[in-house]
């Protein structure tokens, strides 16, 4: 088995500008923060991000205006508000957007992964998304009719991102990976895309792994590099690893509300930071991030 | 039976309040034996208050992967791992959106938004300035789905002239678009069924598929019912009036359901 091992620095300064880049976060829980921190620090231009319901690394990446392009579902913070930087790229109209809904990107992404060019779907129509859509976005979506019933559907794109980033509590180093909870769209969204980086939680050795293959969400064989890092979705949450740091998010819910005081937040925890091990002393240290351990029993 | 709603209140329980009444309605729209697609919030509480009551036997979707969870502790959101506690299954969209809403298994969808107009279109993606500038907001997540493809679509929303307009700013989440039968508009789960306020229970017209009044809640009158909806609302006389809480509902909701109120407020 391969050692697949790589540091954040590495994986990132493979991107190149302008990529489509699939991130697995959803809303609150198990952001690759680490993986978007880095992005801004190297300053990654025109990128296209994918993603069922948006959350905060997503704000984040377009907070530092690095994306031109938006395919999403949905996305909020939860009680922490809504993803303020992306409404307002928005609302300004600096962001191409392709919203559609959280089954639409699941579907999408299926489509990628199983190799086929587009699917069939009854969400969508007669929403303003499809009427919208339809004429700005032909590319993406379509109407058409089942050939063997005549009924009528979306027929949507697959999927296909140029890099799936997913947040894992569990892998081994050759990427084989344990999700613990739900897993929204994860699966499909890191098997559609042309590469696949993981960030894990926790590295271990593949008996562990091999003591249950059954909890392998990801296999390793298509996982091009494992980067490790404990506490890398800070301040989101990771079921079973630590509770999403409500102090954290609500100081973020102030910063984001204007494009300076982003800048500002952008300066003191992503610039003034050399890596994740800076920033997790910055937001608290060792006592913070202990107070936000999960219990065994209940994972939070 | 007292003649006024003012009156039930104030004989029964002065102290509760419209969030109390209104979870309790929503929970009346749920029947033993069914699967709902919920969100967090008092669509959450009106479904684990049916489970304690009435449907015991009644199951729960979270469409970021959670079915019938048991949770000691509530969460602030469907991505809070408190709700994740004591589930029988965790998947994703695929399985809770795909393989059962999309599959046509799902008896009701309970859904929120900025906006319900009355054809039962909800808006939950952008408010509009009087100039038509436009200020988005969550978007759809699993909303769409749910209103497209749920047999029943239950929609939860707070009382007022601009979350209850003629025509929403913004259809993210399909009814009776344009007055059109589900059939019509190509849609397979049948539709908005009732809107839940903290005023009132409305329900759909079978012929014109406008919103019309259901019941309003013990201590609404119909002026301030009418005052405050931004279209023509269909009221029978005399208005048929919600039922209050029982007692052991009201203990359920205060003591085991949401005892922080982060919901009930």
């Amino acid at each position: 088995m391969s050692d697949k091992v790589k540091s954040i620095t590495e994986v990132v300064r493979s991107i190149p500008d302008g990529s489509h880049i699939a991130l697995g976060g959803f809303a609150i829980a198990r952001n690759a923060i680490v993986f978007a921190h880095e992005v801004i620090r190297q300053q990654k231009k025109g990128l296209t991000l994918s993603q069922g319901v948006m959350g905060m690394e997503t704000d984040l990446l377009v907070g530092a205006g690095l994306v031109v392009k938006l395919i999403v579902g949905g996305g909020s913070l939860d009680r922490f508000g809504p993803v303020r930087c992306i409404n307002r790229a928005r609302d300004n109209g600096t962001v191409i957007h392709i919203d559609s809904s959280s089954l639409s990107l699941a579907f999408g992404y299926l489509a990628g992964a199983l190799g086929i060019s587009f699917i069939p779907i009854k969400s969508l129509l007669a929403s303003e998304m499809m009427e919208r859509l339809e004429t700005a976005a032909p590319d993406y979506l379509r109407r058409g009719t089942c050939p063997f019933t005549g009924e009528e559907y979306v027929f949507l794109r697959g999927i296909t991102p140029d890099v799936s980033v997913v947040h894992v509590p569990i892998s081994d180093r050759s990427g084989n990976c344990w999700i613990h909870g739900p897993r929204w769209e994860n699966e499909e969204q890191a098997k559609a895309g042309k590469r696949l980086f993981v960030v894990t939680e926790e590295l271990v050795p593949t008996e562990y792994i091999q003591r249950s293959p059954e909890r392998t969400i990801i296999p390793g064989h298509r996982v091009e590099a494992v980067v490790h890092q404990p506490f890398g979705a800070h301040p989101t949450g990771v079921f079973g690893c630590y509770d999403y740091d409500s102090e954290h998010l609500k100081l973020y819910a102030e910063y984001h509300k204007t494009p300076e005081k982003m800048n500002e937040y952008l300066q003191k925890y992503v610039f003034g930071t050399r890596d994740h091990w800076e920033y997790l002393e910055k937001i608290g240290g060792l006592r913070r991030l202990n107070e936000i351990k999960a219990e065994a029993i209940f994972g939070y | 039976m007292p003649s006024t709603s003012t009156e039930v209140r104030d004989q029964q329980f002065s102290d509760v309040t419209a969030s109390e009444i209104m979870v309790t309605a929503a929970s009346k729209e749920v029947r033993d034996g069914e699967i709902a697609v919920v969100g967090i919030g008092l669509p959450q509480v009106a479904c684990v208050l049916a489970r304690r009551t009435h449907a015991p036997r009644l199951s729960l979707l979270l469409e970021i992967g959670v079915a019938d969870m048991d949770p000691v502790d509530i969460a602030v959101g469907l991505a809070d791992s408190r709700i994740f506690y004591r589930a029988t299954c965790w998947s994703g969209f695929l399985d809770t959106l795909g393989m059962n809403l999309h599959r046509g298994v799902v008896d009701v969808g309970f859904i929120g938004g900025l906006e319900v107009d009355r054809f039962g279109n909800v808006n939950t993606t952008l408010t509009k300035d009087p100039d038509g500038k436009e200020h988005y907001f969550n978007g759809s997540a699993g909303g769409n789905d749910v209103a497209s493809l749920a047999k029943r679509v239950v929609i939860i929303v707070r009382h007022g002239k601009r979350k209850l307009p003629n025509a929403v700013a913004y259809l993210t989440s399909p009814g009776f678009v344009n007055g059109r039968s589900r059939a019509d508009l190509n849609l397979r789960g049948g539709g908005p069924h009732r809107v839940i306020t903290d005023m009132a229970v409305l329900g759909f017209d079978n012929a014109s598929r406008t919103a019309s009044l259901v019941s309003m809640h013990p201590g609404v009158t119909v002026e301030q019912l009418l005052e405050n909806t931004g279209f023509p609302l269909q009221i029978p006389d005399p208005a048929p009036i919600t039922p209050l809480p029982t007692r052991e509902e009201l203990r359920l909701l205060r003591e085991e359901i949401d005892p922080g109120r982060m919901y009930l407020r």
